[in-house]
């Protein structure tokens, strides 16, 4: 019996450890292997360049603008698309009726493609627009989104949060719906005032579902490739130059496939660093409030 | 105490007003996209809401109007909903094989397997791209239809959420099959499937949407023409074809429209799993 089981664990996992091996973990020595050579993806040859290509990196503005540009991202989408769901969250919960229709109308953004997003923007935001019309003609401002740094990091943010927006709505609305009406009551009595009422109960209570959201959220922005690639391209002069952008640039448009190697590498670790950090700040947050 | 009660209700419709505000702020973007897709060539990002319409965009698509250049949309679309679907579907058979064993049965190395397929999915992929494109061109398969469905044939997030799932039903279940004389593919086939509807909905469906809308991966490894899924030629003709836009919106229309009916049809199920998937 218990040895019968043993093939048959091994037998049903065996596609998942076939994957494994195949596309992740000889990847990975892959990857540290070029990471040390100058290989430029096409050539039969290449050499052996120690640390070079770290060292070089280091000293790159693209490589120095995709490490800031993600917690550039953090500052900008992570505040706006919480504040966003949560007020979403608070304006569908417990509505008698169409819950349903409005929760999934909320989720429909998070179905676009990053490609058909930023078409839609940036036909939104072309000269002749109804927008830009209306912002130059009446108020006198004559804005080149994608242009400058700040607006396009903004943009691109935006984007995302109205694609994430519905989807973190929809789990906040479930940890909302949690909550016992009872506990509302019990704080009435106790003398909270319905101004505190959002801040010192359903915050608390809400707390690992926001959790949840701020790390999905704060994951995301490491994730940013499409709607850069079709936007900005990265730019203006690296404003919006994320890691995955840079990854791309240099091993499929420049053709340095050690160089872009040692660079997904560093992306990796600021990724797992930056998250791990996060993590434990979330957590010491909650817990030094005693909502954990 | 009358006067709280038409204070509840005025409360009411006040967040019902909120509500379809919001909802219909989120949903413009593809309101814009649609109307313009329609709309006449002098009014495409010109008007918030045209007023002339024309299917001369749609036209267009398939005729190249008068570049004269046709470009694979039909054949994209094509290949999107194949590759989709035979990815997804691989996605979701290897998850739900792999989790009823990291779930349900015992065997040696379990432990070990499960700890390595939260470090694996937690692990930055980015690492990964390059050796991956290597990989397919190593192989002989840059370019095919394999290139775009194997590297995407296990998702360790559907193993993850099924392992959960599954590690929630009663052993009893499997443990009565078990007696009643059914083998693990029975009992997987006949039993946890049926009752995993609503998570299977949800899965698939992210599943789906993922495949349906990945680019970086998709724009690397194929190339010519006949190859190319839907999201990655209109990201082709993203720049060249600016001065294109209703075209552009319609086949904007094209990719986005088939997931959003798919998802409005389940959406009563998609609902009730992500509410299991949250608790």
């Amino acid at each position: 019996m218990e040895k019968n089981n043993n093939r048959l664990g091994w037998l049903f996992a065996s596609p998942y450890l076939i994957f494994s091996t195949v596309f992740f973990l000889g990847p990975l020595i892959w990857s540290l292997y070029l990471s040390f050579t100058n290989w430029d993806l096409i050539s039969p040859t290449y050499d052996f360049v120690g640390f070079k290509n770290f060292t070089k990196a280091l000293g790159t503005p693209g490589v120095r603008s995709a490490f800031w540009v993600t917690y550039k991202f953090m500052i900008v989408f992570v505040p706006i698309v919480t504040a966003m769901s949560l007020f979403v969250a608070v304006i569908v919960k417990g509505l008698p009726k169409l819950k349903t229709v409005f929760l999934i109308g909320f989720f429909l953004p998070y179905l676009s493609s990053g490609v058909v997003a930023s078409l839609i923007v940036k036909g939104f935001l072309s000269h002749t627009s109804p927008v830009q019309t209306f912002l130059r003609d009446r108020l006198g401002l004559d804005i080149d989104w994608l242009g400058g740094s700040f607006s396009a990091l903004f943009v691109v943010a935006m984007i995302m949060a109205w694609k994430f927006t519905g989807y973190y709505a929809l789990i906040l609305t479930s940890g909302l719906e949690s909550i016992d009406q009872e506990v509302y009551e019990a704080a009435a009595i106790d003398g909270v005032k319905d101004s505190q009422r959002f801040w010192r109960i359903t915050l608390p209570l809400l707390y690992p579902a926001i959790y949840t959201t701020l790390i999905l959220s704060f994951g995301a922005t490491f994730g940013i490739f499409t709607e850069v690639y079709q936007l900005t391209g990265g730019g203006p002069n690296y404003a919006t130059n994320t890691w995955q952008m840079e990854i791309y640039s240099q091993a499929f448009k420049n053709l340095q496939a050690g160089y872009a190697s040692a660079i997904a590498i560093m992306a990796a670790v600021a990724t797992f660093i930056s998250i791990f950090v996060i993590r434990k700040i979330l957590e010491m947050w909650g817990k030094r409030n005693g909502w954990v | 105490m009358v006067g709280s009660n038409s204070n509840i209700k005025l409360r009411l419709s006040i967040r019902y007003l909120i509500a379809i505000v919001l909802l219909v702020i989120m949903v413009f973007p593809y309101l814009y996209m649609v109307l313009n897709s329609l709309a006449d060539w002098s009014q495409v990002d010109r008007k918030l809401i045209p007023t002339q319409f024309t299917l001369r965009s749609y036209q267009w698509l398939f005729t190249g109007g008068e570049t004269g250049i046709t470009r694979p949309w039909i054949h994209a679309f094509f290949n999107s909903v194949f590759v989709s679907l035979v990815s997804t579907a691989l996605m979701m058979m290897f998850a739900i094989m792999v989790a009823y064993a990291l779930a349900k049965l015992k065997f040696r190395g379990r432990d070990s397997i499960n700890n390595f397929v939260l470090f694996h999915m937690f692990f930055p992929a980015i690492i990964l791209i390059i050796p991956n494109f290597l990989i397919i061109q190593k192989v002989g398969l840059f370019d095919t239809y394999w290139a775009l469905i194997i590297p995407k044939a296990m998702s360790l997030w559907g193993i993850f959420m099924y392992t959960n799932f599954f590690k929630a039903v009663p052993d009893a279940f499997i443990e009565a099959a078990k007696l009643d004389g059914a083998s693990d593919f029975k009992i997987l086939y006949k039993i946890m499937m049926p009752m995993s509807k609503s998570i299977t909905t949800v899965v698939f469906l992210f599943l789906l949407m993922e495949r349906w809308t990945e680019l970086l991966w998709d724009m690397i490894v194929v190339r010519s023409d006949g190859m190319l899924t839907l999201n990655v030629l209109l990201s082709q003709m993203f720049g060249p074809y600016q001065s294109y836009p209703g075209p552009m919106y319609a086949g904007a229309v094209m990719l986005t429209l088939p997931i959003i009916i798919l998802f409005i049809i389940f959406g009563k199920k998609f609902q009730e799993g992500m509410q299991f998937n949250l608790k």
